[in-house]
């Protein structure tokens, strides 16, 4: 039987109140930021921290529509869904050839690959403008897709090849008996058991890359081209003073993320701290 | 097919080649093209002027002899990152493990907490700084707010314009994100103590704060200095927060490392990549180098038998 860590009653009483302010400090500032996307700039200035009288569900429409918000939204979805799947793909395929077989070099490869995750981003990003200037990939959602999946592979292998290690060797040697192809035995039992280990990494991957925004910064210049954290931080720089309706571009951008979180909160919380729990 | 089994033979662990490189192929493409070879290009870079349309001056090591004798800027930029490396790390983990510690206590609602406690960890740095701007705002911001309402009206200030206070706001904004990351860590951890230990200290008559420092913290140490090391790493970093927040000012006050780079390559009309490049490899030696020490240091010595 497990121990709770336990304080004796009188002392739990300053942990309780604290435990009942916290989620306050964390939670708050956001449905804050939720109440004032629903009001508009004067009502807030009249009073910062009131609850909404009229719901301007509007203004949602009037963000999407003419602040450019349906154009960040987009690129976002298109350069993360993107990302991501490619990210899955080739990142599960060199996961279970490191897992799985033995050939000359394959620590080396595996080195090689891993390192990636030490680099900081400023080592990468100045010859990165140069790079994609050079192949004409600069200002474009593609460029910034490949950049993004090169930018974590490393995690993503280090993830699944983790996972994909702990399977039983006896489940391949039966498949080659079976005269399942390598191709097969990749697509038809590594995979569907690593399930829960990809889907870790779509997870993390999908919430580092839709927050993403120094790659995205230099990258990209075009109003156009814009990903959703670019699109707000020019608003904000044009739109300074009008509180409501950047409160109402903050939450375009957060919904997605909010909703993914009150459904699967468990999946999300362990695809975050996964590269950090082994 | 029986020729195809001899061939190959039954040894899973085998492959032809063609198979290797069809599963490496894409991966080590990308990798060898976009990261690879910009980090070379950066170190490269690192020793020349590089001016627009590729034009390069090899200048050997006067980059990093400019950088280090005669850049204000640099220094007031290392001196900020150190703090918040220094002070964000320290709070990081000793704020996460309390807040681990509480929840392990099994309070009531623990899992409705811990999931309200993690929301600021998923969302972007561009949502939450923004959102704390707001905060610190002179007028109507929440910290001056709460300031008037206990009669403190004489410490209202304007949290991110004042230099002296900047650095520390745009600080606690960063540990208030990154808290819920450490502290669901921390609880992991916690669960896997061997529980006959936590029980014979209880037995003992041991207190709280007794087993936290002789029992529980010890035990801890490899997600310790795991964290300290991530945590770190993280702060040597920091880019987005004080670029939303402050942009590095008022009067170079939040400047950090990351946000001059950012600076000198794309935003002083400077014209040369060259001496960003350096600045980016002289700190990533650094930083490589502290992670090394930190991990040969806080290793574990001996390990506890139970």
């Amino acid at each position: 039987m497990r121990m709770a860590f336990r304080l004796e009653p009188l002392r739990r009483t300053p942990l309780l109140v604290f435990l009942a302010l916290y989620p306050a400090i964390t939670g708050g500032p956001f449905l804050w930021a939720a109440m004032m996307s629903l009001r508009t700039t004067p009502e807030i200035f009249d009073s910062p921290y009131a609850l909404p009288v009229h719901l301007h569900w509007e203004k949602f429409a009037d963000a999407w529509a003419n602040s450019n918000y349906h154009t960040y939204f987009w690129n976002s979805a298109v350069v993360v869904v993107t990302a991501v799947a490619l990210l899955t793909v080739i990142g599960s395929m060199a996961a279970h050839c490191l897992a799985r077989y033995r050939f000359r070099a394959d620590r080396l490869v595996r080195l090689a690959i891993l390192s990636g995750m030490l680099l900081p981003p400023q080592l990468l990003i100045l010859s990165l403008f140069q790079v994609l200037l050079d192949y004409r990939l600069y200002n474009t959602l593609t460029g910034l897709i490949i950049v993004y999946v090169a930018g974590h592979l490393g995690m993503t292998v280090y993830i699944l090849e983790g996972f994909f290690a702990q399977i039983p060797q006896d489940l391949f040697e039966a498949a080659r008996v079976d005269g399942y192809s390598d191709f097969e035995i990749f697509w038809r039992i590594a995979a569907p058991i690593g399930l829960p280990a990809i889907f870790t990494t779509v997870t993390l991957n999908f919430i580092i890359l839709w927050n993403e925004f120094l790659y995205a910064v230099v990258l990209l210049t075009e109003d156009a081209k814009r990903t959703l954290p670019l699109g707000i931080m020019h608003f904000m720089g044009s739109h300074q003073l009008d509180v409501g309706m950047v409160s109402t571009g903050l939450m375009i951008a957060i919904t997605p993320i909010i909703l993914l979180y009150a459904f699967f909160s468990e999946a999300m919380i362990k695809g975050m701290t996964a590269g950090a729990i082994r | 097919m029986l020729r195809a089994l001899t061939r190959r033979g039954l040894d899973a662990r085998q492959a032809p080649p063609g198979t290797l490189v069809a599963f490496l192929a894409p991966a080590l493409l990308i990798y060898a093209g976009f990261t690879v070879y910009p980090v070379l290009r950066t170190f490269y870079n690192s020793v020349h002027t590089v001016r627009p349309h590729g034009v390069l001056e090899y200048v050997g090591l006067r980059n990093f002899a400019e950088l280090v004798r005669v850049d204000p800027v640099f220094w007031k930029a290392v001196g900020n990152t150190a703090i918040f490396a220094i002070a964000g790390t320290t709070a990081d983990v000793v704020g996460g493990l309390l807040l681990a510690l509480s929840l392990f206590s099994r309070p009531p609602f623990a899992k409705f907490l811990r999931v309200v406690w993690f929301t600021p960890v998923l969302m972007s740095y561009v949502v939450v700084g923004i959102i704390w701007v707001w905060i610190y705002d002179f007028d109507w911001g929440f910290a001056n707010l709460v300031l008037r309402w206990l009669h403190l009206g004489a410490l209202t200030r304007s949290w991110l314009g004042d230099p002296s206070t900047a650095l520390a706001s745009v600080l606690v904004t960063h540990i208030w994100k990154w808290l819920g990351f450490n502290m669901i860590i921390f609880l992991a951890a916690l669960y896997a103590l061997p529980g006959e230990v936590l029980g014979a200290a209880e037995l003992d008559n041991c207190s709280g704060v007794a087993k936290l420092v002789h029992i529980i913290v010890p035990m801890l140490r490899p997600t310790i200095v795991n964290l300290l090391v991530l945590s770190f790493i993280g702060k040597m970093m920091i880019f987005d927060l004080v670029w939303v927040m402050t942009g590095g000012g008022p009067l170079w006050s939040t400047e950090t490392v990351s946000t001059y780079v950012y600076k000198r390559a794309f935003d002083w009309n400077t014209f040369d990549l060259g001496y960003p490049s350096a600045i980016a490899v002289l700190w990533f030696g650094i930083i490589i180098a502290f992670v090394v020490v930190m991990t040969r240091l806080l290793r574990p010595r001996d390990r506890l038998e139970f």
